[in-house]
């Protein structure tokens, strides 16, 4: 954290140490541009952006980019998923940090740059490739820590796997339109009051609606001793055909 | 149980600025502070909880904090209703004080502050309009960002160089100017 180094810094003998502490979400928030360092744009999970031409960037690139013209990237925005940290690049300053407010006003929370842009990446010696441009998006979210994925969550839910139960944290009223079969139902307030209905033999994946209750109930079972895993997923129920969308 | 509350806070303010601010995703670097010593307290495990908000769900009104150091962490569940003040401080992520008292053997959230970041002796803070401008000038100085290696490489600011908390020895002497009365600017994730 900032105040520790700056604290070794002072004790190192250095006399003129700030903090700004309200550090990067308040730099974002304020409208300011971020950069992503050189390993995160080699080999990090991001999407990475060309937003120059195609002809351009079938000339030189960085490797792993997808090329999206900037005047095209209003219509491309479908393909760009909302969770993913986004790098861009161009060779134009004005034209980058344009697209930079774009995704962020579209509700991107992830967005930086490649430093000095395309100039920038070949004069720190980043690599580069030429040939025919990508277009196509090819991004997963990984999982955090604790979570579970989709596909294992549905093994579970359809029956094909019973090494884990389903346990439901909505609420009642939520519940009530319908859930996945042989789920448990316990909203979250109630989570540490009725352990007993929840196996421990077995492993927990927990579901809400989006995967904020799910995450706070799983590290409360968790911390009872069970091996409980959350599902990040938008879900809808009616009956027992429930809706998944990650 | 509010008059109990009032006679803690001058110890709660005391123990408040002994933390400092800015949250770290590795760790966190707080504590259930115990009550102060003068009066037996009803709950040995104090009235208080400082830490990271890793969840708050509005539909179930809890609020999931972290408290204790290390291997003594642990995640407690507060409730909120109506009446708890200052909930939108409390956001995942970001460092809370949460005081609260015990109904029906649950904690309920009566205030959520914010964590207060303490600066150590000699150092003054810096807002972003002041940095931007700075920035923007190319000024003569050196940008720290503070957060792990994993954050600094996803974003960090302008021309900012990354020493995570444990790493000043190791890599303060390549990065940090020879001259010591230069200006270093140091940054993290933001205290609350």
């Amino acid at each position: 954290m900032s105040t520790k180094v700056a604290g070794s810094a002072i004790k190192d003998g250095y006399k003129n140490v700030r903090v700004y502490l309200q550090g990067q979400p308040a730099w974002i928030k304020a409208g300011n541009l971020v950069y992503a360092s050189k390993g995160n744009i080699a080999k990090g999970n991001i999407v990475l952006i060309d937003l120059r031409s195609k002809k351009k960037s079938a000339a030189g690139r960085i490797p792993r980019s997808v090329t999206i013209p900037y005047d095209t990237l209003d219509d491309r925005l479908d393909d760009i998923p909302i969770k993913a940290p986004v790098v861009l690049y161009s060779d134009s300053a004005e034209e980058a940090n344009e697209a930079v407010e774009d995704l962020r006003d579209e509700g991107y929370k992830k967005v930086a740059l490649v430093s000095g842009n395309y100039a920038g990446w070949v004069k720190a010696g980043g690599k580069t490739v030429k040939g025919p441009v990508v277009t196509d998006i090819n991004w997963k979210r990984k999982l955090g820590k604790g979570e579970v994925g989709k596909a294992d969550f549905l093994k579970v839910a359809s029956g094909a796997d019973t090494s884990a139960v389903i346990l439901d944290v909505r609420t009642k009223d939520e519940a009530s339109a319908g859930g996945f079969k042989n789920a448990i139902a316990v909203p979250l307030d109630q989570v540490g009051s009725r352990l007993a209905e929840i196996p421990k033999d077995k492993k927990i994946y927990v579901h809400c609606t989006t995967g904020a209750r799910a995450d706070m109930a799983a590290q409360e079972l968790k911390k009872n001793g069970y091996k409980a895993f959350y599902l990040v997923a938008n879900i809808e129920c009616e009956g027992n055909d429930c809706d998944i969308e990650d | 149980m509010k008059k109990t509350l009032t006679k803690f806070i001058p110890f709660i303010i005391m123990a408040s600025f002994l933390v400092t601010g800015c949250n770290q995703d590795t760790s966190s670097t707080t504590t259930a502070t115990k009550p102060a010593m003068s009066t037996k307290a009803k709950k040995p495990e104090g009235m208080v909880y400082k830490g990271k908000v890793v969840g708050k769900s509005n539909k179930a009104k809890s609020i999931s904090i972290v408290v204790g150091k290390g291997d003594k962490a642990k995640t407690v569940m507060v409730k909120f209703d109506d009446k708890t003040k200052g909930v939108e401080h409390a956001a995942k992520g970001h460092a809370s004080i949460i005081y609260y008292e015990m109904r029906d053997g649950q904690p309920w959230a009566t205030v959520v502050k914010p964590k207060l970041a303490k600066l150590p002796k000699g150092v003054t803070a810096i807002e972003t309009a002041e940095l931007k401008s700075m920035i923007d000038a190319k000024a003569d100085f050196t940008l720290i960002d503070a957060r792990p290696g994993k954050r600094y490489a996803a974003a960090h600011l302008p021309g900012a160089k990354n020493i995570g908390t444990k790493e000043y020895k190791k890599k303060a002497p390549s990065i940090l100017p020879k001259d010591k009365n230069k200006l270093l600017i140091m940054y993290c994730g933001g205290p609350t």
